[in-house]
């Protein structure tokens, strides 16, 4: 679990062919709590609110300008999640993911696609 | 008269200033901590607190208290010790796990209010995923809609699932994720039937949408099959 939250990052693949679907990686170090603990062990094990909660609870998909998909998470999420997904290369224009957390922070990555000949 | 009215709002002036002095040594404060996060904790907080600061004890509240944070009830004497002073000795103490305690401030914010993209990407998108139906599993011959699902499972389940159904097929290799082992659903109650077969019918990730494949008949068939795998390892 990443103690610091780093900027996400994408990793394609650089054999992208025209009208053909590619694997889009990303990945982002961002840790996850429910914001819950166990404290009380002396009768009954309760859950308790220990920490802040903290997670990611959107990550946005573009495609060029297009809004293409949307990840809808919650406090389950794992720290430091690895998403993958596939699209199918229509043009060459610049992916981009954004992700918001539940506290209303958001950060970005980009990456331009690039048909190979 | 006037006199007589300035006399005793002097006078309660008074009482209410020496009431003050009276009292103002002890007070009764109330902290919400944040960091007990193990059954260690509120043991290890108390009895740092009480060795590095004269104070007492009232209550440590972990349940039921107006904002879900643990409240924590302190008597001490102002002259003697500041509520800042409290509230930064709490903040250097750690609890068995190297966890630090905090005192917290101002309301929990556990869901900030969507962001101007975020509501427009619901705009666009839609705000839930569609729902999967509540279905209840139409054949009541269950022994021989099994038989006919084992037969349906073999033909198209198994490369992908395995014959076991433990998510080690053979074309399996190279998936985004394995599958799932087939056997976490058996003896699984009815109410799984609808989801079943909402996700048989759909697909997801590597998985095709079977209901383009397998008739509605065929799927349950395949269900009642899925909910008879056992884990080999429990046999």
């Amino acid at each position: 679990m990443a103690k610091t939250i780093r900027d996400p990052r994408i990793r394609i693949s650089r054999r992208i062919k025209k009208d053909k679907v590619f694997k889009v990686k990303v990945k982002f170090d961002h840790p996850s709590f429910t914001g819950l603990g166990i404290v009380d062990a002396e009768t009954k094990p309760v859950f308790s609110r220990a920490i802040p909660v903290s997670f990611i609870r959107n990550m946005f998909v573009y495609y060029g300008d297009q809004l293409v998909s949307r990840f809808r998470m919650s406090s389950a999420i794992a720290d430091d999640p690895l998403f993958t997904f596939k699209l199918k290369a229509i043009q060459e224009a610049p992916i981009k993911v954004v992700f918001v957390d539940n506290q209303g922070k958001k950060w970005e990555a980009s990456k331009k696609i690039k048909y190979k000949n | 008269m006037k006199i007589f009215y300035s006399l005793i709002i002097l006078s309660l002036c008074y009482v209410i200033i020496f009431s003050q002095a009276v009292f103002a040594g002890t007070v009764e404060e109330e902290f919400k901590i944040e960091g007990l996060i193990s059954p260690a904790s509120p043991k290890a907080l108390q009895s740092a607190l009480l060795k590095k600061l004269a104070v007492k004890i009232i209550e440590l509240r972990l349940k039921k208290t107006k904002t879900g944070w643990p409240v924590l009830r302190l008597q001490f004497d102002t002259e003697t010790i500041s509520r800042e002073k409290i509230e930064k000795v709490i903040g250097e103490i750690e609890d068995p796990a190297g966890h630090k305690y905090k005192v917290h401030h101002g309301p929990l914010l556990a869901n900030a209010p969507l962001l101007d993209e975020e509501q427009q990407a619901i705009a666009i998108l839609g705000d839930t995923p569609e729902a999967f139906p509540i279905m209840k599993n139409p054949i009541t011959d269950k022994a021989a809609s099994a038989n006919r699902g084992e037969k349906l499972f073999v033909n198209n389940c198994v490369k992908c699932h395995g014959f076991t159904g433990n998510g080690y097929g053979t074309v399996a290799h190279g998936f985004t994720t394995w599958p799932r082992q087939l056997w976490a659903w058996n003896n699984t109650g009815e109410e799984t039937d609808g989801y079943l077969f909402w996700f048989i019918t759909n697909g997801r990730s590597d998985m095709p949408p079977w209901g383009l494949i397998l008739s509605e008949n065929e799927r349950w068939d395949l269900i009642n099959y899925i909910k008879t795998l056992k884990n080999p390892g429990d046999e």
